[in-house]
């Protein structure tokens, strides 16, 4: 065990060892792909192994209330969702706006109210698909639309303590603190403030904007992009010249490149070169034209070699995907790894940013938000996004229930919940468990595999958070931190309050909310202990800055759940986000400083 | 790589010995300019000490037998062992010659 009284430059070996996690834990995140919870618990067993923390409270955040609600939570939105209350809800609510403006005012506030109680990423994943359905019959980009949809659930979020994860997180540290547990409304005036100067706001400065074309829709139309194709064994075509076997200019495209199956590559192809069985034939020009070639001369999509055409299933569907933020798949190309051979799917085509990429397909190293075109098995749907969700999106995901009596049913629940966690008859975690579990009774939720429904790296992040907040406490971190602030700010509580969420909000913009709550956390509560003020007014200023981060993608989980279906570029939060983000924290303080009196 | 041209019981016999890669391609294909005149011949490719062929060794085989057939002339495949089957097999090449 590390001698944890040596002391070097105001700090203890073990508040090094802290400072030093927690620094390289945000430099991990924001540099690298590594899966946000292995970071963090690479974190927790360095704090636990090195004795900052002791095993029960390295292992305290898996017990908290923000996991346990969280858990249940999951099979509350599997519940809502099986019944069809979520269809019911995005197939209704969107309607038929007069003009974009009006448009906005559709989409932004019925979400961000359902954001506040199903929580905001729950809401954004729910309406992609049919904000993409709707822009598409309202003619207006995609981008227009998703951009708003993702800051009005954030907004939304802010209002209740189910909103957003992070607002959990900081209830569930200020419990721990005070033994006081807050209500789940307890953030609703600010939060209703803030989401209404925040449509507002988009409203006003929705120019900034920027329209792009979603990628599929290119698919569709461009008559620019790369397709590969494979030869069959047995196909008419082997010993014929490209040009004899009418595979030279075909109808919507050209002939590029043949890549031979040593790899050898032909370029440019010349009319007189002979087709081999193995061939990869590469074509430029508009995909549907293209593919008919499966049709017309054998001619099949796979990432393996294949003998006969009819080895194919020809009921095999073409489904489009978007690489998400944090695939394992970024960095790398199809022929690098066994993702097709895992999924029995072939890569076709891929866009980037609604544009053709140059080159064959398969060796294309993808990006974040990269739009593929594979061609998928006709069965097996479900299981193939289920088991690729932290690596893909499908555009083409339905799930369409049937509606009826369990949807009131599941409806009902919800609302009780919120009843009931609202006036303090039961705490909020005892309520969402209680909540999950009519559902499965009642039969909302299949009892079976409801496990499945849980996103379990969230709860591990969320477990392992409480521990950077324990350290950071017990090292002594918190009150350095607090007591130079104070100085700095000559004791005056609102300017403290003022530089810590400022701080707090930037630190999220680049890491995530959630973690910059958890590190933020004790210095704030200890602040306002050192100041003799209600400790409440900091924790609720922090809680609404963490979630303050609009201007990158990276800054919140649902800027990331977008950014592949709206084709955004990394920039492009920046331009209407940094005016919200500096509008918003200055309407949030005073807002705080009117209603909880320091 | 190395090649031997050799006139058998009027058949036209290369011998192919060694790796026909993409490296050693364009001196193969030069010397295989001995089988264009084939009128009034068959071919025989032996391939008993071929240890491995590539696309563009195929693609000059392909050429023997496209110069070949109009001419009247049979193209025969003589002695691939197992690996070279399997690329012929893989390639729709058995269908296209015949073997001895």
């Amino acid at each position: 065990m590390i001698d944890s009284t040596l002391i070097f430059l105001g700090f203890s070996v073990h508040a090094w060892i802290t400072i030093f996690t927690v620094v390289s834990i945000f430099i991990v995140m924001s540099r690298s792909r590594i899966p946000a919870e292995v970071a963090f618990l690479g974190a927790l067993t360095i704090l636990l192994v090195t004795g900052v923390v002791t095993e029960e409270e390295g292992m305290a955040g898996f017990g908290s209330e923000p996991v346990v609600v969280h858990a249940a939570f999951f099979v509350i939105i599997a519940g809502l969702m099986q019944t069809g209350v979520l269809y019911w809800l995005t197939k209704n609510v969107l309607g038929d706006p007069r003009n974009y403006k009006n448009a906005l005012l559709r989409l932004m506030v019925p979400t961000s109210i359902m954001a506040a109680l199903l929580n905001s990423v729950n809401v954004v994943a729910l309406f992609i698909d049919a904000v993409k359905i709707w822009s598409r019959k309202l003619n207006i980009p995609p981008s227009k639309l998703l951009l708003p949809l993702s800051y009005a659930a954030t907004l939304g979020g802010m209002c209740t303590l189910l909103g957003n994860s992070s607002n959990l997180v900081v209830a569930g540290l200020y419990m721990s603190k005070t033994g006081q547990s807050l209500n789940v409304f307890e953030p609703l005036l600010p939060g209703l403030v803030l989401t209404i100067v925040g449509v507002a706001l988009v409203m006003l400065l929705h120019r900034y904007i920027p329209p792009h074309e979603s990628a599929e829709q290119s698919f569709e139309t461009t008559s620019d992009y790369t397709v590969e194709l494979l030869v069959p064994t047995d196909n008419p075509a082997v010993g014929e010249t490209v040009e004899d076997a009418g595979l030279m200019n075909v109808k919507g495209g050209s002939l590029v490149e043949i890549v031979r199956f040593d790899r050898e590559i032909i370029m440019p192809v010349p009319k007189d070169e002979w087709i081999i069985g193995g061939d990869r034939l590469i074509y430029a020009g508009q995909i549907n034209e293209i593919l008919e070639l499966k049709r017309t001369h054998g001619l099949a999509a796979a990432d393996h070699h294949v003998w006969s055409i009819n080895d194919i299933d020809t009921k095999r569907r073409m489904r489009t995907a978007y690489v998400t933020f944090g695939s394992e798949l970024i960095g790398m190309s199809m022929t690098e790894c066994d993702f097709e051979q895992k999924n029995n799917v072939a890569l076709i085509a891929v866009a980037r940013q609604g544009k053709r990429v140059e080159g064959q397909p398969r060796e294309i190293k993808l990006e974040a938000g990269d739009t593929l075109l594979l061609e998928c098995p006709p069965k097996g749907e479900d299981q193939l996004e289920q088991t690729n969700r932290r690596l893909l999106t499908f555009f083409d995901s339905h799930f369409v229930p049937q509606l009826g009596k369990k949807t009131i049913t599941s409806a009902v629940i919800l609302v009780l919940m919120f009843i009931i966690s609202s006036f303090h008859m039961l705490p909020l975690m005892a309520t969402t468990m209680l909540a999950a579990g009519v559902m499965m009774i009642l039969g909302c939720c299949r009892i079976t595999n409801v496990t499945k429904y849980i996103e379990w790296e969230l709860l591990l992040i969320l477990g392992a958070t409480v521990v950077f907040s324990v350290a950071i406490t017990k090292t002594g971190i918190a009150d350095v931190i607090a007591q130079q602030v104070l100085q700095l700010c000559n004791g005056n509580p609102y300017l403290v309050m003022a530089v810590m969420c400022l701080l707090a909000s930037l630190v999220s913009e680049f890491v995530s909310d959630v973690g910059a709550s958890a590190v933020f956390f004790p210095i704030v509560y200890h602040q306002a202990e050192l100041l003799g003020c209600n400790p409440l007014p900091f924790v609720m200023s922090l809680m609404l800055s963490v979630t303050l981060s609009f201007a990158s993608p990276i800054g919140s989980s649902t800027h990331m759940l977008i950014y592949g279906p709206g084709s955004f570029r990394f920039t492009d939060f920046a331009r209407l986000g940094i005016v919200m983000h500096i509008v918003l924290m200055v309407v949030m303080l005073f807002v705080i400083y009117a209603i909880y009196p320091l | 790589m190395n090649t031997t041209f050799k006139e058998e019981n009027n058949d036209f016999v290369m011998y192919f010995e060694g790796r026909l890669d993409t490296a050693a391609a364009p001196q193969v294909e030069h010397e295989t300019a001995a089988l264009t005149d084939c009128t009034g011949h068959d071919i025989i490719l032996d391939c008993s000490n071929l240890e491995y062929i590539s696309s563009s060794g195929l693609r000059i085989f392909l050429s023997i037998l496209k110069n070949a057939k109009p001419k009247g002339s049979h193209v025969y495949i003589r002695g691939l062992n197992d690996e070279l089957r399997q690329v012929f097999s893989m390639t729709g090449f058995v269908n296209l010659f015949e073997f001895k």
